[in-house]
This record gives structure tokens, C-alpha cells and sequence, in this order.
């Protein structure tokens, strides 16, 4: 043992001191590089899996949201193609609804017209006639030369007019 | 032994042979010739009448009142001072989003975690040991590549001792010298302890070495069977061969590493002195990976030890 010690120079001085270094050069990396290099590796993957698992749910409900989507989208298409559909049967009925009606009134003012044609007509025949009659009468007085009675000469009229 | 070991067979001769260098025996052998030539093994002269030599042990190049200061002791602090100003730079760069650095290292890390769980067997206590185990292996790995620096070993003064002019480098690889190497392993082996005694219990702890539970358990037990009087006893006796196991734990640790390190030292020094151009680089890539795989054995042999010491001995 001596025979070690002497060959090697074992000091007890030296030998504590670097016991002391070793102990410095652990307790700074300890301190200083692993502690928080280990807990921010470990906050870390904490982390990577949290939002791992996040994103499956953001998927999840991103995917719900497109269904609900398109759900929605094709009813309003359904509701649209119902309303145009609606709408262009209002339109031709309303169409034929003015035609209809056009041809009604077209048809009223006709018959109004031929009405009063056919009374115009008539009234004027029966002028005509009282005009021919009271010609009649004037030619005949003047033909006669004396005036009948006016009994007398309506009678002879009506007999000449038939 | 060795005569029946030759008698055998050669294959014996070759690993007795291997072994016996390894053994701290042989150091205890030569101090004789240490004694009366402590200068240390290679020796060469140069030109000028100045000896320069490699020495086992670390040369001292200042005396702050008692306290001696060597050149490895320098390097150590070089060493030390680095971390240090690694430590406050790396402390404000750690972000959740990390950075290039953070990014490297924390692969290393999670490469090592895996290493690491294959010893342990669970993640809690990989993270338990991880700074520690974790630290060793930057020191030593820090020490052995400084030692390879270019001016380190032949930058120094030259003094005169014993009527010799004598070449003393400031700097030496802190792990080229065997109180650093003994320090390390020495806490090493004692933290493995004092986690041993916190993680199984102080009686556990001490049945580990002194098989009181082992003993105990003959009267109870000798009814039933009695080869428990054989057994047991010899479960004592392994127990007391644990405690001078622990010694042999310290001591390889700390004599692998120095005796690779110095190894490497005195190899470099040797090829520059046959030709000091081109002649040392593949050997200086040679030694920065043994600095590193030595390393790297010292920090894992240390998490073995605490593993170990966390378990307890079941029957």
C-alpha cells in the first residue's frame, strides 16, 4: 500500500480535491442542463400528445361540421328548386289567369258594341219609319189637297202601309 | 499456479498471461525499482541536456500554502471551467422549441435513455441515475480529449533536481493520474452504496455483505432441511467476499482508466519521438477513441453498480 501510494503519488489533497471537482461538474450540469432539459423533454411530449389528441377532436368535429354543412347546403338546394318550381306554376297560372280574362273583356266589349249597333239600328229604322210616315202624310195631304180628319188619316195610312 | 497452469495446456499460459498485467499486483511488485528511479518509464534527453520523461504520476507546479497543484489538477479545472461556462450558456438556450444544440443533445440523451434502460430495466430509474451516470461520462470523456491537446504534456518548464535539468509540462490529462481515476471511482461505488442503502434498506444493505439473515435462519429452518447448515454459512462467507469485492470495484475502475489514458500518454509521446511529423495522428485518432469508449465504460460500470446496489438478494 505504501508501495502504491508512492509510485502513483496518491495525495489525500489532491484526491479531495478532485472529489470537489467532479462534485462541481455534477451539480452544474445537474442544475444548469439536465434538470431543465429532462422537464422541458417531458413538458414537451406532455404536449405533442395533448395536441395530438386535440387534433383528432378538432377532426372529429371538423368532419361533423362538413356533414352539417353539406346537410344544410342540400336543403337549401331542395327548398330553392321547391320555390322556383312553385314559383313558375304561380306564373303560368297567372298567365293564363290575364289571358282568360283579356279574352272576356275582349268578348264583353264586343257584345256591348254589337248591343248598342242593334239599338242604334232600331232607333234609327224607327226614325226612318216615322220620317217615311210623316212624308207619306205630307205627300198625300199635298196629294189630297185637304186635310182629313186625323182619325180618318191614320186609318188610311196604316191601310196604304200594309 | 503457474507451473501447473504451463503444465495443462498453452491456452491457459495465454489468459494467465493477460491477466496478469491487469492485476494492481504487479505494481505492488515494481515499487523497488521505482523507489530507487522514481523517474518513471520512457526516458529521453534531448538536445539540450534536458530530461524529459514520463512520469506515473502527476507532477506538482505550484504549492498554494499545503494544498500541492499539479498539472493534472490544472487540467481538471480546465475541465471544470469549461462545464461551468457550457452550464450558464446552455441554461438560458433551453427553450420547448429547442434549438440546434438542444436538439443534439437531447438525441444524445434519448439515445443514451435507451442504453440505459436495457441496464435498469424501467424508465423512473434510468432518469433517476441518468445526471449522474450522465456526468461522469462528460468528465472523463472531457479530461481524456484534453489530455490529447496539442500542448498539453509538452508546453511546460524546465527545473533542475538533483543537479538534472528536468522538463515539467503545466498541463497533463486529468485522468492520466490515478488520484483523479481513484477520486471517481471512489464516488462512484460509494454513491452506488449510499443509494443501495436508501432504495433496499439498511438491514437488506447489510445482508448483502454481512449475511446476518442467512444465519439467522439455521435454527429455524435446520428441522425441515438440514443442508441449510451447509448452505448458509457458505452464503456468509460469499457475503464477505462481496465487501472485498467492493475494493476490487474501486480499484479496477480506477486503474483501468488511468492505465488506459496514461497508456495512450505515453504512446503518443513515444511515436512523436521516432518521428514527430504524421507519424502520432493515427494514434492520436486511436486515443480519442479509447478516451471516449473508456469513458463510456467508467460511466456505465457505474450505473451497473447501481443498479445492482438497488436490488435486493433474493433467495
Amino acid at each position: 500500500m505504501e508501495n502504491l501510494i508512492e509510485t502513483f503519488h496518491i495525495d489525500w489533497k489532491i484526491f479531495i480535491a478532485q472529489l470537489i471537482n467532479f462534485t462541481v461538474v455534477f451539480a452544474v450540469l445537474y442544475w444548469f442542463a439536465f434538470k431543465p432539459l429532462i422537464k422541458i423533454m417531458a413538458e414537451r411530449s406532455g404536449k405533442i400528445s395533448k395536441s395530438l389528441e386535440e387534433a383528432k377532436l378538432i377532426e372529429e368535429k371538423l368532419s361533423e361540421t362538413r356533414a352539417e354543412f353539406e346537410k344544410t347546403i342540400s336543403e337549401a338546394k331542395r327548398q330553392a328548386g321547391l320555390i322556383l318550381e312553385r314559383a313558375a306554376a304561380e306564373s303560368d297560372a297567372k298567365k293564363k289567369e290575364t289571358v282568360v280574362r283579356a279574352k272576356e273583356e275582349i268578348g264583353a266589349i264586343i257584345n256591348q258594341e254589337k248591343q248598342k249597333m242593334q239599338t242604334e239600328k232600331a232607333a234609327t229604322l224607327k226614325e226612318i219609319r216615322k220620317e217615311v210616315a210623316d212624308l207619306v202624310i205630307l205627300t198625300v195631304e199635298k196629294v189630297l189637297g185637304e186635310k182629313m180628319d186625323e182619325k180618318k188619316d191614320r186609318e188610311m195610312i196604316k191601310k196604304l202601309m200594309k | 499456479m503457474t507451473s501447473a497452469v504451463n503444465e495443462n495446456s498453452a491456452v491457459p499460459v495465454l489468459a494467465s498471461a493477460e491477466i496478469y498485467p491487469v492485476k494492481s499486483g504487479e505494481a505492488g511488485a515494481r515499487p523497488v525499482e521505482f523507489a530507487s528511479q522514481p523517474e518513471g518509464i520512457p526516458q529521453g534527453k534531448l538536445s539540450n541536456g534536458v530530461k524529459q520523461e514520463h512520469t506515473l504520476f502527476a507532477e506538482q507546479i505550484y504549492k498554494i500554502g499545503n494544498f500541492p497543484i499539479t498539472n493534472s489538477v490544472l487540467n481538471t479545472w480546465l475541465v471544470v471551467l469549461a462545464v461551468v461556462v457550457f452550464g450558464l450558456y446552455f441554461r438560458k438556450k433551453i427553450k420547448l422549441i429547442p434549438g440546434r444544440l438542444q436538439n443534439i443533445l437531447e438525441m444524445i440523451f434519448e439515445m443514451l435513455f435507451e442504453v440505459f434502460d436495457s441496464v435498469t430495466g424501467s424508465r423512473q430509474k434510468t432518469l433517476n441515475f441518468f445526471p449522474f451516470v450522465f456526468s461522469f461520462f462528460v468528465f472523463i470523456l472531457l479530461n481524456n480529449w484534453l489530455g490529447l491537446l496539442p500542448g498539453i504534456g509538452s508546453i511546460g518548464q524546465v527545473v533542475s533536481e538533483h543537479g538534472e535539468k528536468l522538463f515539467i509540462p503545466f498541463f497533463r490529462g486529468g485522468t492520466a493520474d490515478l488520484n483523479t481515476t481513484f477520486a471517481l471511482a471512489t464516488i462512484g461505488v460509494v454513491a452506488s452504496h449510499i443509494f443501495g442503502v436508501i432504495a433496499i434498506g439498511a438491514w437488506s444493505y447489510l445482508n448483502k455483505f454481512i449475511n446476518l439473515k442467512a444465519l439467522l435462519e439455521i435454527p429455524k429452518k435446520i428441522m425441515k432441511e438440514p443442508t441449510i447448515l451447509i448452505v448458509n454459512p457458505i452464503k456468509f462467507f460469499v457475503g464477505i467476499l462481496e465487501i472485498i469485492g467492493e475494493f476490487a470495484k474501486v480499484a479496477s475502475l480506477s486503474f483501468r482508466l488511468f492505465g488506459n489514458i496514461f497508456a495512450g500518454e505515453v504512446l503518443i509521446a513515444s511515436m512523436a519521438a521516432i518521428m514527430a511529423f504524421g507519424l502520432p495522428i493515427p494514434f492520436m485518432f486511436l486515443e480519442i477513441m479509447v478516451g471516449a469508449i473508456q469513458a463510456l465504460i467508467f460511466a456505465m460500470l457505474i450505473l451497473v453498480y447501481l443498479t445492482m446496489m438497488g436490488t435486493a438478494e433474493h433467495e
